[in-house]
């Protein structure tokens, strides 16, 4: 079961600054709700964890990261990572570029596309809610990623978005997810579109 | 002198063949005091769960199980490797190929079965299950049966690269299973080429499961000291469970007993043999213990047999006035990882070469090519007689695309094609031999009943109005009771089944047959044929089936084949112990047994009247009183090899509307008119004819079990998976006509697969021929409101104002 979605995230910072937390790959990671970089291979591969609770069910997922490219040029990071859910019951791959463009006014943007596919469990548990799953796991890391960017600054804003990153829940968890994967849905229904990028 | 009332009363009193007796089975059920495989419980008994593959297609890199050995109350974690030197790795299917029992070095589908894990308790080997460590590497998955055999298609049995000689034919590709033909090819392509008016119709018949209430499980018990082994199984087959398993594990069947206790519905999914079973019997030979194993519903709807899969093509050749002139079919035939179907062993398709159904086809010609792809195993005959549903389907469907075709009503063109009543028994094109049938008088039944000609032009006026009303029509003619063994074996033993009677002294009955029932009712109609034969109350009848040890050996049931087998060995067992009684009876008299007639439940002396001994003082002489050499005692045993099978028939009708906007259909009605031959019991043939109608409207209407590209399963829960309840469940109209089968003792066919493989292409005519005024001659299954919508919203239909 694969799932494309490309996202569009407005950064209240630097295009040099995106840039540069696009290249912090532990960094990447934690923006992502429940993921965490647990060992450096080298340069180019990592090896993480990431753990979602959706309900009554819990997955952890353990992978590897694999850096497929890092583009200085197109300011583009290109990464596949593939997982195996500790159960052994489904695995997930997820290939992911992303890249920062200039938005003036000193403002960016990350862009990212994404392929998820799931195999397994996940794919016949899941399917149905599968889009609006992944939609609003990048949502969350969007949101995340952008107040790591704009808290490299400083001021009022940046102070901000220390805060919102404290507060930040360290695991993809409960109620609060479900009903914003349930809000995102009835946007996609009624909003005559994707869901909304967050 | 007896009047007629009193014979009346004595016929009453037996409960025998055409009374609506109560069944047997039920108080047991409706108090919960069934008793079920997952119900057994023995002494020191241990839990087997599966690791499975989350790839449809991937390579074992390697298992790690130290973590899962290392959980408390975990005895054992069995991989292909631990069966190989038992040589249990793989074992044969029922259709002739092998199927991996854990997967061995590659996974072919999802949820294949990796690796066992034995327990205290299924909770301890659930978690066990989640700590094996099992390293993939995934392979290029084939999900379409149309690219299986590309040249670049990905080659999924590796153990079979090279052996192009396969079990039914030729193999063309590595991924092609069999190639199987009956009819004339030639002649019928010449028709073809010649012909008036020719139609072709594609159709896919998806891939569903029969999901019985209780899902497939075993309790193995091997006993170490006297070399036993006992398993309880859902089987619809034990004794053939018990020849197959002796002949993998070499231990005699003579110390081997199989019990089917309660099942939980059948409906062709619990026929063939399974890794599970093999797992546990496994384990309970290495640990010495009892082992469990019973599946969950997602591993039952994503492992244990599927149903159908069959990729279509029927071509009608028929002259102006639709009179046909040939048939030609196509099918490529998705058999998944394993060729795991149970047919017949020389009948690679089944049945299927019915497909000619109620109809005079001159000639005709099919074709069915087999293929593997990376999905489950299997190929039953859901509720069916060996694809026989596949091949009413496509006749159907194809003849109403005639009808369409050349403006026909659908009803008319089925009566120009009948096969007559005085042309039976009727050779067909393709080798059957119809036993009895009429037609014509079944059709001119519903019709009138349903005031056929009033719903057209109800339907007429519906259209005018842009409304959408269907009415669906279907003309079937099945084939069950396999079978004649000149033609049927499973694994070599001929299709016949048995039955065992004994009277006691005091003239109760016990009887025993190969057959096993799984909510047939035998033991209620089994008895009421005995009552019948042998004028003993069938209330003083007891029928006992599904244990080895105690059973005569049969073939198990499916395919609508006990009472057009086990039923005919009922009644010929039965009428030996008669002949038998009629002679100590003349004894008794003093007489000779052809001054003997029967009456009921005695035999009396012609012409005097008071000289009668029932059949319970007969019972009571054969233990102390029997004529100068004769052996004592009162029983008899038939083994019952039919002649033929049986080709019950019936004419359906449904009526559908269907809401334009969101594709909703609401059967309006449905009139099932069944011809099974002689009734044994009208409530229970009913009641099968409900139960085959709910299933049909299943099938067609919801139930669908898809794959995504990378072979995930994507329809194995409830959630997805559609049960009918009562509230989707349509009301059912059942009749009947009675033509009975002229070489059954008992002129009784088989009913309980007529109500689905009837059904289902009556919906699917239904739903079609709301459509049929706009060009639509066929949509695939399941007509569910999404579908439905698509079709109405491609042809702008549910555009407002």
């Amino acid at each position: 079961m694969k799932v494309n979605l490309d996202k569009t995230f407005a950064i209240a910072a630097p295009m040099s600054n995106g840039w540069k937390f696009l290249q912090d790959i532990p960094g990447v990671a934690s923006c992502m709700p429940g993921a965490e970089i647990t060992e450096v291979v080298d340069a180019n591969n990592y090896k993480g964890k990431v753990k979602a609770k959706i309900g009554p069910a819990t997955m952890a997922f353990n992978g590897d990261i694999e850096i497929k490219s890092i583009d200085g040029d197109k300011r583009e990071l290109h990464m596949i990572g593939r997982g195996q859910d500790t159960k052994g019951s489904s695995s997930a791959e997820l290939d992911l570029t992303a890249w920062i463009v200039d938005a003036g006014d000193g403002q960016c943007e990350l862009k990212g596309k994404a392929e998820v596919a799931v195999t397994g469990k996940a794919a016949s548990l899941g399917g149905r809610m599968m889009v609006q799953v992944a939609d609003q796991i990048l949502n969350q890391f969007g949101k995340n990623f952008a107040n790591n960017v704009v808290a490299m600054g400083e001021g009022e804003v940046a102070d901000e978005a220390r805060v919102e990153l404290a507060e930040q829940p360290k695991e993809l968890n409960g109620l609060a997810f479900a009903w914003s994967v349930f809000i995102g849905f009835l946007r996609s229904l009624f909003g005559g579109g994707k869901p909304s990028a967050g | 002198m007896a009047t007629p009332a009193d014979e009346m009363n004595r016929q009453d009193a037996l409960e025998g063949v055409g009374c609506s007796r109560k069944r047997k089975e039920d108080p047991r059920f409706v108090q919960g005091k069934g008793n079920y495989v997952d119900d057994i419980k023995m002494s020191g008994m241990l839990f087997a769960d599966m690791v499975r593959s989350p790839f449809a297609h991937a390579r074992i890199k390697s298992i790690n199980k130290e973590k899962a050995l290392a959980l408390p109350g975990v005895h054992a974690v069995l991989t292909a490797d631990d069966l190989k030197p038992l040589n249990l790795h793989w074992m044969p299917t029922l259709a002739g190929d092998v199927q991996a029992v854990l997967a061995d070095e590659k996974v072919h589908f999802q949820y294949q079965e990796v690796a066992v894990v034995i327990a205290d308790d299924r909770y301890i080997a659930a978690d066990a299950i989640d700590l094996v460590e099992v390293e993939y590497e995934p392979l290029p998955v084939l999900v379409d049966a149309h690219k299986a055999m590309d040249p670049d298609a990905p080659i999924l049995r590796e153990d079979l690269v090279g052996k192009m000689d396969g079990k039914h034919s030729k193999r063309v590709h590595n991924n092609h299973i069999f190639h199987w033909e009956a009819g004339d090819k030639d002649p019928t392509d010449r028709v073809f080429d010649e012909a008036e008016v020719t139609v072709e119709q594609q159709m896919y018949y998806h891939r569903v499961h029969p999901s019985p209430l209780e899902t497939c499980g075993c309790v193995a018990s091997f006993d170490k000291v006297n070399g036993h082994l006992t398993v309880y199984i859902t089987s619809q087959a034990p004794h053939v469970v018990r020849t197959v398993v002796s002949l993998l594990s070499g231990i005699p069947e003579s110390k081997i007993r199989i019990v089917s206790p309660d099942i939980g519905g059948g409906f062709g999914n619990k026929v063939g043999i399974y890794p599970g079973y093999v797992n546990a019997i496994v384990a309970s030979i290495v640990l010495g213990r009892p082992v469990k194993w019973v599946e969950d519903r997602m591993e039952h709807l994503s492992t244990t047999a599927f149903a159908r899969d069959y990729h279509m093509t029927g071509e009608l050749a028929a002259d102006k006035d639709g009179r046909i002139k040939a048939l030609r079919v196509k099918v490529l035939a998705d058999h998944g990882a394993f060729d795991a179907c149970a047919d017949p062993s020389k009948f690679p398709a089944g049945l299927f070469h019915i497909c000619t159904g109620s109809y005079d086809v001159p000639v005709a010609h099919v074709q069915v090519d087999g293929v593997y792809t990376n999905k489950a195993p299997g190929g039953v005959a859901y509720r069916c007689s060996f694809r026989v549903t596949e091949a009413v389907y496509v006749i159907e469907r194809t003849l109403d695309v005639l009808a369409q075709k050349l403006g026909i009503d659908k009803a008319e063109i089925r009566r120009r094609n009948f096969v007559k009543p005085e042309q039976f028994p009727y050779d067909t094109a393709l080798g059957w031999q119809l036993d009895s049938g009429d037609y014509h008088t079944a059709l001119d039944k519903v019709l009138k009943a349903v005031d056929y000609d009033g719903l057209r032009k109800e339907q007429a006026e519906k259209r005018a109005q842009g409304e959408l009303m269907g009415i669906g029509l279907v003309t079937f003619t099945e084939i069950v009771g396999a079978g004649p063994s000149r033609t049927c074996d499973i694994l070599g033993i001929g299709m016949f089944d048995s039955a065992e009677i004994r009277v006691h002294p005091t003239g109760s009955v016990m009887a025993r047959m190969g057959t096993i029932t799984q909510g047939q009712g035998h033991q209620t109609t089994y008895a009421q044929i005995i009552a019948t034969e042998l004028g003993i109350p069938s209330e003083q009848i007891q029928i006992e089936e599904g244990d080895t040890d105690t059973a005569p050996y049969g073939l198990g049931t499916y395919g609508s084949r006990s009472t057009p087998v086990g039923g005919a060995a009922t009644a010929v067992a039965a009428r030996k112990i008669r002949a038998k009684a009629q002679k100590i009876a003349a004894h008794l008299l003093e007489v000779s047994e052809d001054d003997l007639e029967w009456d009921v439940d005695r035999f009396k002396v012609k012409g005097v009247p008071g000289q009668e001994k029932t059949m319970k003082e007969v019972a009571w002489a054969a233990y102390n009183n029997v004529p100068e050499g004769m052996e004592p005692g009162l029983e008899a045993v038939d083994y019952y090899d039919p002649p033929n099978f049986t080709y019950p028939f019936g004419t359906y009708l449904c009526v559908v509307d269907i809401d334009k906007y969101t594709g909703q259909t609401h059967v309006r009605r449905f009139y099932a008119l069944d011809d099974c031959g002689t009734r044994i019991n009208p409530m229970i043939i009913d009641g099968q004819i409900h139960g085959g109608l709910n299933e049909g409207y299943a099938v067609a209407m919801g139930q669908e079990l898809p794959y995504d590209e990378e072979g995930n399963a994507l329809g194995n829960t409830f959630m997805d998976y559609f049960i009918p309840t009562f509230v989707e469940t349509p009301k059912w109209e059942t009749d009947y006509t009675v033509t009975p089968s002229p070489h059954h003792p008992l002129g009784a066919k088989g009913v309980a697969e007529s109500p689905h493989v009837g059904s289902i292409p009556c919906f699917t005519a239904a739903v079609v021929d709301a459509f049929s005024h706009l060009g639509i001659t066929h949509m695939d299954m399941p007509h569910n409101a999404y579908r439905v919508w698509k079709q109405i919203h491609q042809l702008g239909l549910d555009k407002r104002g």
